[in-house]
């Protein structure tokens, strides 16, 4: 552990200092938890009946009630829904890391002309604003009646997710010793023997975290969903927006907070389960280029 | 066709490398550049025909009538459909308020995770897990916290309001005003990206070398000379790749404004992101919509590599 770096705080010497440091431990957990009320507010209101929602003062205990997760779940046809985002984002996923991994180890390990121009075009892609695709995308897939498919949604997240994916594994590859794969080499193996036999095993960590924050992006997403999908292939973001929609006239405040609960929940297991390895992906992602 | 008669280049050119195993390039030991190449293909051409075509398209449909009937592109109109888009003042709006957006949303975002990241480096038991507690928020689809956030600042029934009218203020208007419209979409982006922000300083606050500080406190220096004079110094790498990812995430902002917001009232929360949607799927305006996408584009590229360049000499420099 680094934690011996711990800066400017944490000093036990000092009743002064203890006293500060009691005050900053409260303070981070007021913060934690202002930070996470909104969460429990919508898992809570998800619970209720429409009559412990709408009142003043707020219930923060009433009735509890399964009736948001049922009977809106069958009209809105969510478990479906359910079910195509599951697709859509592992197959995404899926896609983007196999592309992207290798790409990523091409660049950062091996000799080919052209290698800065290219990697410098596809971290660049990175700021290409879906906004800028989705006119042709939409054009397209109607033209070629692709509409409302899963492999039309895949497709239009790879466009953020391979480079997302070329970026972060990029970053991954340089940190391996490069004795690794010269050792293979050297027994005989190929570049890309040595690439799946060697490098990939020894990438798990860094790979699956990956794979992670690609799920849950593609888990998200909501404009290319949007407007490439309408009925068979809709995922749960476009029809919590729906939602929302409905909401602004009133009413809907249970279904979309038990829809909310269902999006969130698996991701927030999912992410807690792997936190060592998000955390330090998403930050070796952020600082290392 | 065997695979024996694969010369290296046609390899490099077509197969997958998923397709030829370790026994051909073992036999015929594909040269670095060409195996670089192969490994380089599945990327290339997932983004040459997902990102890179869409580019083109979307610049030729706003150089070109469209023609609802036929459903596409029809004819060179040159610039018409600039001016046009350049003359709305809807469009003009809406990149005002994504600057407005981005100038408060993007620097308040980066002191609070900052500032919250030191709150949570005191070492104590439950340290780990208030950290991992604040990947939650992270995790939250922006479609739903937008949804939830208007739940909880709705006038009437909304949680904020009742809180503030027990210390005698409100009822506030949080999403029919079109200033604090504004105040709730920043609000609510804040809360869904500093998190992000904190979990990034906060593995950078860990990764600072202790033996600075040793050196610091043997010359005395106090609590506060050490904060500005090493801390802050050693962690503007951090910060400047934190704001640099936080910018390429806040300048596709859609999800929030169309949940909580829709861009209303008015066009107060107008992002340009949704007014294009909108231009272009509701009322079908393809050429225009087009136009705008392509400018936004070249702002978005132009400033990203700005920043970019910045960042990576603050990068270098400590």
């Amino acid at each position: 552990m680094v934690s011996t770096a711990a800066p400017a705080f944490g000093s036990r010497k000092t009743g002064r200092a203890r006293l500060g440091r009691i005050a900053t431990i409260t303070a981070a957990i007021l913060v934690t938890l202002a930070f996470l009320y909104p969460v429990i507010f919508m898992i809570s209101i998800s619970f209720k009946l429409p009559k412990d929602i709408f009142t003043v003062p707020p219930k923060w205990i009433s009735e509890i009630t399964f009736d948001n997760y049922v009977s809106y779940f069958h009209q809105a046809r969510i478990l479906p829904r359910m079910i195509n985002t599951i697709i859509v984002a592992m197959g995404a996923a899926i896609i983007s890391m196999v592309a992207g991994s290798m790409a990523g180890y091409a660049l950062s390990r091996m000799r080919m002309r052209g290698a800065g121009v290219m990697g410098g075009l596809i971290l660049a892609s990175r700021a290409v604003p879906p906004i800028a695709l989705v006119v042709p995308m939409f054009l397209v897939a109607r033209k070629l009646g692709l509409t409302d498919q899963y492999i039309t949604v895949i497709l239009a997240y790879v466009t953020f997710l391979v480079p997302y994916v070329v970026w972060l594994m990029r970053a991954f590859f340089k940190s391996l010793p490069k004795e690794l794969e010269e050792a293979a080499m050297i027994d005989g193996c190929s570049r890309i023997g040595a690439f799946f036999r060697i490098i990939v095993p020894c990438s798990l960590t860094g790979m699956v975290s990956t794979l992670i924050f690609c799920i849950i992006l593609a888990w998200e997403e909501l404009l290319f969903a949007l407007i490439l999908t309408n009925d068979k292939a809709v995922t749960i973001p476009v029809a919590i927006a729906g939602i929302a929609a409905d909401t602004e006239k009133g009413g809907l405040w249970g279904p979309l907070a038990a829809v909310g609960t269902l999006t969130v929940l698996p991701v927030v297991i999912f992410a807690l389960a792997v936190q060592k390895y998000l955390i330090k992906g998403l930050a070796d992602g952020a600082t290392k280029g | 066709m065997s695979v024996s008669t694969r010369t290296p280049r046609a390899g490099a050119d077509k197969a997958p490398a998923r397709g030829s195993g370790p026994k051909t390039a073992q036999r015929f030991r594909l040269g670095e550049p060409g195996t670089a190449w192969l490994f380089m293909t599945p990327a290339l051409v997932l983004l040459a025909g997902m990102l890179l075509y869409p580019i083109f398209y979307t610049l030729w449909v706003s150089f070109s009538d469209f023609d609802l009937a036929l459903f596409e592109p029809v004819g060179w109109v040159g610039w018409k459909n600039y001016e046009m888009v350049l003359r709305d003042p809807g469009f003009l709006e809406s990149l005002k308020v994504t600057g407005i957006y981005l100038v408060i949303a993007l620097p308040l975002q980066m002191i609070l995770g900052f500032a919250i990241a030191f709150l949570l480096n005191v070492e104590w038991r439950g340290r780990g897990a208030l950290r991992a507690l604040f990947l939650i928020p992270m995790v939250v689809a922006p479609v739903v916290a937008g949804g939830v956030w208007r739940m909880l600042l709705d006038p009437l029934w909304g949680v904020v309001n009742y809180t503030f009218g027990l210390v005698g203020i409100g009822p506030v208007e949080w999403i029919g005003d079109p200033t604090l419209a504004m105040v709730s979409m920043i609000l609510i982006d804040t809360w869904r990206w500093t998190p992000f922000v904190v979990l990034i300083a906060a593995a950078g606050i860990m990764a600072l070398p202790g033996d600075v500080y040793e050196a610091a406190k043997s010359d005395g220096a106090g609590r506060w000379q050490t904060l500005w004079r090493i801390t802050l110094p050693l962690l503007v790498p951090v910060m400047a790749a934190a704001f640099v990812v936080r910018w390429l995430g806040a300048v596709k902002m859609f999800d929030i404004a169309l949940a909580a917001t829709r861009g209303g009232p008015g066009n107060a929360t107008n992002v340009v992101n949704l007014y294009i949607y909108e231009k272009g799927f509701r009322s079908l305006e393809f050429g225009s919509a087009s136009s705008m996408a392509t400018i936004v584009l070249i702002i978005t590229i132009v400033l990203t590599y700005f920043l970019f360049s910045i960042s990576r000499r603050l990068e270098n420099r400590w």
